[in-house]
């Protein structure tokens, strides 16, 4: 990740749920409906993303459909990153 | 020549100080576009139109002039003439054409494409008639608006409205003119009122306002409230109005809307016709500019309220598809222009993945201590869970434009 640590995503993951009131689980493993992160959560963060690093990130990446656990949404945010 | 009732009346603008009669006329072609440096030169302008019944007359700002506007107003047989100061730089046409008498051309925004030119006359301009109290009036308009013309056709025709004229570059220190020259009654919109009392609060308080107005844009509860208690003793009104449409609602019991009973039953006499088609508010009105559909279909969003029906804004923007839901951005800003910390919002919908779009708000807070979770959780208790901003930028002061509407 070349201008954001894969903690620094995790750290603004977890703002995403905390303003509605949730915890972002510890283990990278946990699935994500079992917390109830949902499409516009997923879309808050990308944004979130995007205004830190002051770039746009392409989501038209192929790999949307396989997100289902915390890391996977900290290795896709991260490969967008990189391409930006 | 009949003189206008109002030539005696006192106007201020620039260095200008005097009465309509001091103006100087200028010396150009009966049907004129008149492309003007500052207000000084745009009320020479109305005064050599006021005072010869056989002139066509457009007044417009310098900053409007551009190529294809000029192109469309020659071809629309108006020469077109530079004024700044006392030089009047006149391009005639090769082939003039005999003016139309007394015919006032407006230019619309252009917000949504070239601007238009909409055909009045100084009397379909007339919108306030009968016996007035004696006011001084403040004009933030740029000069050439339809509600720059509201505020000229009052001070030309009726006596005791003297008005106090602000130039763009002089708009951040409004209140310290208004107070030096005794202004008690000013126009503007909802958010030029916002960025007044949060930039000049202090001095404002000093103003013994009388009389309030606003329009060009929706005027929602939360600004109608500010400026209840910022100015107990003023009347308070809001008004919509366009060139187009021509004035056609006031509304002075200090509430956001109009009342539901107005859309039904026989309008009085010189009253516009109110209705709604769908959610658009549709409009026939008097007033309305030259050639005008009778029934005008506004553009403009409608809501029906505990018997009131709020303006809430453009149809053509207020959708935001949220994953195929379906968002109003003018609901959203109301409802965040209603949280006790918010002094101005505005919402917009921005490329996100999954879903499209999504929510983002532009937030000005009265309360520096409120924050976005605050925010959030305001929306997230009025709002359906997709409506709900997700992306929240505040701003440390309102973005305004020429024409005192928010830049967003």
């Amino acid at each position: 990740m070349s201008q954001l640590s894969r903690e620094q995503v995790r750290e603004m993951m977890a703002d995403v749920m905390a303003k509605q009131g949730k915890t972002l689980p510890d283990d990278d493993a946990t699935a994500l409906d079992t917390f109830g992160f949902r499409s516009l959560d997923f879309s808050e963060l990308a944004l979130k993303v995007e205004d830190e690093i002051d770039e746009e990130l392409n989501f038209d990446a192929p790999g949307l459909r396989s997100i289902e656990t915390i890391g996977d949404v900290l290795d896709f945010i991260g490969q967008l990153v990189e391409q930006a | 020549m009949t003189e206008p009732a109002g030539a005696g009346n006192r106007l201020v603008a620039g260095t200008f100080e005097g009465t309509w009669r001091d103006l100087a006329t200028l010396d150009a072609p009966a049907a004129s576009a008149f492309f003007v440096q500052g207000h000084a030169e745009a009320l020479a302008a109305v005064w050599t139109h006021a005072t010869d019944p056989s002139r066509e007359t457009l007044v417009a700002s310098h900053t409007r002039k551009e190529a294809g506007l000029v192109e469309s107003l020659r071809a629309a047989g108006l020469a077109t003439v530079d004024v700044a100061g006392l030089d009047v730089a006149v391009d005639p046409l090769p082939e003039p054409r005999e003016a139309v008498a007394g015919r006032v051309w407006l230019l619309t925004s252009g917000s949504t494409g070239r601007p238009k030119h909409v055909a009045h006359t100084l009397d379909s301009l007339t919108t306030v008639r009968g016996e007035q109290p004696a006011r001084t009036w403040l004009c933030p308009y740029t000069p050439g608006a339809y509600a720059w013309w509201q505020v000229v056709t009052l001070g030309l025709s009726l006596p005791g409205q003297d008005v106090v004229f602000v130039e763009n570059d002089r708009l951040e220190n409004w209140a310290d003119i208004a107070l030096a020259h005794g202004v008690d009654a000013a126009s503007g919109t909802p958010t030029f009122w916002r960025q007044a009392l949060m930039r000049s609060g202090e001095t404002l308080a000093k103003i013994a306002f009388k009389q309030i107005t606003l329009g060009g844009e929706p005027v929602d509860q939360g600004v109608l409230d500010l400026l209840h208690g910022a100015f107990p003793d003023a009347r308070v009104s809001w008004i919509y109005a366009s060139s187009e449409a021509g004035a056609s609602i006031a509304v002075h019991d200090g509430r956001a809307g109009f009342p539901e009973a107005w859309l039904t039953g026989e309008p009085r006499e010189g009253r516009p016709r109110l209705s709604v088609d769908g959610d658009e508010l549709v409009i026939a009105s008097p007033h309305r500019g030259e050639g005008v559909d009778a029934q005008l279909h506004t553009g403009d969003r409608v809501e029906i309220r505990d018997g009131r029906v709020l303006i809430t804004g453009r149809l053509a923007s207020d959708e935001i598809n949220v994953g195929g839901s379906k968002v109003s951005a003018s609901q959203v800003r109301d409802v965040l222009q209603s949280h006790p910390g918010v002094l101005w919002a505005s919402a917009k919908g921005r490329r996100a993945p999954l879903v499209g779009t999504v929510v983002q708000a532009d937030v000005v807070l009265s309360d520096q201590d409120t924050t976005e979770a605050d925010l959030a959780r305001w929306c997230a208790e009025r709002l359906a869970d997709y409506a709900v901003p997700r992306r929240f930028r505040l701003l440390d002061s309102i973005p305004i434009k020429e024409s005192l509407k928010s830049d967003v």
